[in-house]
């Protein structure tokens, strides 16, 4: 599966490359962004599985992100990995689609949690 | 508008643990030993603003010793590897990680800022109109670490007022 990656901190890239090799997960083709914007473009040349989003990012939110790419028709599997986490912010990324919330800072174990029934 | 802060010294302190836990020291070695010393020099330090339903900073500053190693954890890498890029990427993840978990726990309508970083002590960031209304200080392996929350006055003065 290809997993694309987006947050604007290179080391929160990092961190979320290790644990999912960690975790187990390392096998799959993991692409980064840097912002929301990236993100998007990426999402349309790549065709990922699979996204992974912070949510606050410079150029483009995490949130208007998967917005937009389901106006855009795309139905990738998205979920947010972000420090911040609030309940009206779950319920936003619910209502526009998200499957996952996972909040900074995160085990390996919570990413198996996770990713281990959409990755297999 | 204007609220009462909920989060308290032992939510920063929970807080500060579950980022040691995770990143700084996952064996459980070196955990940040606490010393209440608000006073506690730095050399280096970051900060997100949080706006909205309440409005304030949250400052994590340490040594450049102990950022180093804490980039160096969180890199996987020895701390004579770190370059500056690395410093500083890490510094303002921390306080971006903390920052967003005092978000989570304040009312609804809450925005977190980018994080910003500054290569040179605490002491030099002025942060107009505020009060330090809590705070978490430590020695980490030998070296200072501190992460604070300072409440913009305004808001303060609204309560009072209100």
């Amino acid at each position: 599966m290809k997993i694309l990656i987006a947050d604007d901190s290179r080391v929160m890239r990092q961190i979320v490359v290790r644990t999912m090799r960690q975790a187990g997960f390392g096998d799959h083709d993991l692409i980064e962004a840097s912002n929301g914007r990236e993100a998007f473009d990426m999402a349309k040349a790549e065709n990922p599985d699979l996204i992974l989003s912070d949510w606050n990012m410079p150029e483009m939110t995490g949130i208007e992100l998967l917005r937009q790419l389901r106006a855009s028709g795309s139905d990738v599997k998205f979920g947010f990995v972000t420090s911040e986490s609030t309940p009206e912010m779950k319920d936003q990324a619910s209502a526009a689609g998200a499957l996952f919330f996972i909040v900074k800072p995160f085990s390996a174990e919570r990413f198996d949690e996770v990713f281990a029934p959409i990755l297999g | 508008m204007s609220v009462e802060v909920e989060v308290n010294e032992n939510d920063l302190a929970e807080m500060v643990e579950q980022v040691w836990e995770s990143y700084l020291d996952p064996e459980g070695i070196n955990p940040l030993i606490p010393t209440y010393d608000e006073n506690q020099p730095s050399e280096v330090h970051s900060s997100v603003s949080i706006t909205g339903s309440w409005t304030g900073h949250i400052v994590y500053a340490s040594s450049t010793q102990a950022a180093r190693r804490a980039a160096a954890a969180f890199l996987a890498m020895e701390a004579d590897e770190v370059s500056q890029e690395d410093l500083t990427d890490v510094l303002g993840e921390l306080a971006n990680i903390v920052g967003g978990n005092v978000k989570a726990m304040l009312p609804p309508g809450a925005f977190l800022s980018l994080p910003q970083v500054v290569l040179a002590p605490e002491s030099t960031a002025r942060f107009p109109n505020t009060q330090r209304i809590s705070g978490v200080y430590g020695i980490w392996d030998g070296e200072p670490v501190s992460i604070s929350m300072w409440h913009s006055r305004a808001d303060n003065n609204q309560e009072v007022g209100a």
